[in-house]
């Protein structure tokens, strides 16, 4: 089973990793959104194996879940965004490609310091991955902020809570199967608002680089 | 059983409303109804609080001291707010602003809203918590982009991003204090008592941790400085009795949820550290919204900073602990009173001068006499002036602070003093002066007077004369939090 190779587990820790990065470094809106589908399709998989192995229905039923939400409903919704709106490129970032780089690298070095060894008490089998989930947490943070798009900004915010469920699938702080349901409905909903608001800025400001909104500066 | 009506009632108004057709007389009849069961229910919940100590359903529901001290906030300034939605939405649609497909989607989103607040409050499970106040920003992002303007889509995008990534980082703090019980085979639905119980299991370093997101993210909720930007655009645009509910009742919600965990941290590594947190937090955000209203041009965002700085006082309470705890409860009361009654005046200003700017408001005491008195009450209340109660709570916070954090309480005082001149000169201004633009004199309607003097007479009332239940409420929650 995958959830017993610890090897394979740490293969796909990084993977979920490296994803966040390219997010960073991509700048077709398209390209973004399949990073977030294969970083959401990855916590699916470690969800699915971890389902396998226990005797009740309802965690499969919840990876189930978490695949038809992540990896069909959510890209959906954000691709007919961008046909709509015939959205190539993305906005830009803050930081220039760089500069981004050596903030995730010192936001990587961080998490590895000795200010978060004490959260090894919460696993001692998937220790060394701990730190790498808080990483993706940090680096996901860091694209909501770097970037100036508005569909960058929701696919880093999707990509934050895919950072905190592979960091609860490793520290064994999954939540029972009816909260998880009740968290998934609260990401559809999010998910739907979030898209319909990013038709709204489009339609306001002709784009949606969320620096091209300055009324409330100008007030 | 209450508690299930109490979540079940603004449900059943919101399917309610959906089905309205083009009459606003049912939907001011559903809304008014639903509040005032809405309110005799949380009253009973409150007595029996106050006669057990708690009221519970199933042990995954339940309220306590300080959650009936909220629920009552809740139902009482949602009262307030219901029944001045029916009068002032009344008016714009008069004047062509609004039309009746909107005034559903408004009330349909209040109940939702409501319905999410009160599920916070009565939830004894973290992660359900957490919903709940993530519900509260999905049901309040179309309310804020309400009047579809370009300011008020860009106010609602930042309250959509700003608070989803805050509550996100709040959830990772969740989950953080789970472990215990989790590890301890804690099954199902972990509640507070729960954790309580498996307290033994906590490393203080992770505790430290998780309450730091938990501040964080909760705290991006509540309006603390630095992460308070969303709020003063948010609460600005929104329609006036959703910026009375958004004020005074939402941010208790999410300082709730964090005094909830704060607990926990006090156990595990004693109330030193989570003081120390509230107080740089508490005092940064008295200081910084006081010298940004001094220079405020427009009066909902004043309203808007002014919260900022009271939930900064009750930060601070509760960082300097003993009495500051108690008087930072009792502020919470009458903020949510005299923030609402500010707001909803502010509502009748603005339906009569057409525009939130200070400089375009002259002569609003003449123009509006009830409005005009009300707005000065509010002023008055808010910014601490003898009798109103709030000059008893800062004066209790700060003479709690004044021996361990003479500096801090030094300065809270500074931007206490800051934020009176800078409110009483935009007060004057706005209030006295000649009304240059001819504005028509005279009040909107009933319904946007009488909840208005509702939240007066309660606010005058708990200010010269706390009732006695309201005095063991918080002596109990001061007792637990």
């Amino acid at each position: 089973m995958i959830s017993n190779s610890t090897q394979i587990l740490f293969f796909l820790q990084i993977l979920l990793f490296l994803l966040v990065i390219f997010m960073h470094l991509s700048r077709k809106s398209s390209s973004t959104i399949t990073l977030y589908l294969v970083q959401s399709l990855i916590v699916a998989v470690l969800l699915f194996s971890s389902a396998l192995q226990q005797p009740s229905w309802l965690p499969l039923f919840i990876a189930v879940l978490v695949f038809v939400l992540k990896v069909i409903v959510a890209p959906q919704f954000f691709y007919r965004l961008i046909r709509e709106h015939q959205i190539t490129f993305s906005a830009s970032t803050y930081l220039n490609a760089p500069v981004t780089l050596i903030i995730i690298a010192m936001l990587t070095a961080f998490t590895y310091s000795d200010l978060f060894k004490p959260l090894t008490v919460l696993t001692e089998q998937n220790v060394d991955m701990l730190p790498l989930a808080i990483a993706m947490l940090l680096i996901s943070v860091f694209l909501v902020i770097n970037r100036k798009g508005a569909l960058s900004q929701m696919i880093g915010i999707l990509s934050l809570e895919n950072a905190i469920v592979s960091f609860a699938f490793l520290a064994g702080l999954e939540q029972a199967p009816g909260l998880q349901v009740g968290i998934l409905f609260d990401i559809l909903v999010w998910v739907m608002i979030a898209t319909v608001f990013a038709t709204l800025v489009f339609r306001q400001v002709g784009s949606l680089d969320v620096t091209a909104m300055k009324n409330l500066k100008e007030e | 059983m209450l508690i299930l009506l109490l979540i079940v009632l603004p449900f059943t108004a919101s399917i309610l409303s959906f089905f309205v057709k083009k009459q606003m007389a049912k939907l001011s009849y559903v809304v008014s109804r639903a509040a005032v069961v809405e309110l005799i229910i949380a009253l009973v919940i409150t007595t029996l609080v106050v006669k057990d100590g708690t009221y519970q359903f199933i042990p995954y529901f339940s309220v306590d001291a300080l959650g009936a001290l909220i629920m009552m906030i809740v139902t009482v300034v949602g009262l307030a707010a219901s029944w001045y939605s029916s009068g002032y939405l009344a008016v714009e649609m008069s004047k062509g602003i609004i039309d009746f497909h909107k005034i559903k989607q408004y009330f349909v989103l209040l109940h939702l809203f409501i319905l999410a607040m009160l599920f916070a409050v009565c939830t004894t499970n973290p992660i359900l918590m957490w919903i709940a106040v993530e519900a509260t920003t999905l049901s309040t992002a179309f309310l804020i982009s309400f009047y579809n303007k370009p300011t008020a889509i860009e106010a609602a995008w930042k309250y959509l991003i700003i608070n989803s990534v805050g509550l996100l980082l709040g959830f990772f703090g969740t989950l953080l204090f789970l472990y215990p019980a989790l590890q301890a085979g804690q099954g199902g639905l972990i509640t507070w008592q729960s954790i309580w119980a498996n307290i033994t299991g906590f490393d203080p370093f992770v505790v430290k941790m998780a309450f730091i997101f938990i501040l964080v993210g909760y705290g991006t909720k509540m309006g603390l400085v630095p992460m308070h930007t969303w709020l003063p655009d948010a609460h600005s645009k929104a329609p006036v009795p959703i910026s009375s509910l958004l004020s005074g009742i939402l941010l208790n919600i999410a300082f709730f949820a964090i005094l909830r965990f704060k607990v926990v941290v006090d156990l595990v590594v004693g109330p030193l550290f989570a003081q120390q947190l509230l107080i740089f937090f508490g005092i940064i955000s008295i200081l910084v919204p006081a010298f940004i209203i001094l220079s405020q041009k427009n009066y909902k965002r004043l309203l808007a900073y002014s919260s900022i700085e009271h939930m900064g006082i009750m930060a601070l309470g509760f960082g300097f602990g003993g009495n500051g705890v108690f008087a930072a409860l009792l502020h919470m009361v009458y903020h949510s009173l005299a923030k609402s009654l500010l707001f909803l005046s502010s509502g009748n200003i603005f339906l009569k001068y057409s525009s939130t700017k200070i400089a375009n408001v002259k002569g609003a005491l003449s123009v509006l006499p009830i409005t005009g008195v009300a707005f000065i009450i509010g002023f008055l209340a808010i910014t601490g002036v003898p009798p109103f109660g709030i000059f008893l709570t800062e004066f209790t916070i700060l003479s709690a602070g004044i021996q361990q954090h003479p500096a801090v309480t030094v300065l809270a005082l500074f931007g206490l003093v800051l934020v009176f001149v800078g409110f009483f000169k935009h007060m004057v201004a706005m209030m006295f002066g000649d009304n240059e633009k001819q504005v028509t004199h005279g009040e909107a309607g009933k319904w946007t007077v009488l909840p208005i003097i509702m939240l007066i007479i309660i606010l005058v009332t708990v200010s010269l004369f706390i009732p006695a239940p309201l005095t063991l409420l918080i002596n109990s929650a001061t007792s637990v939090y």
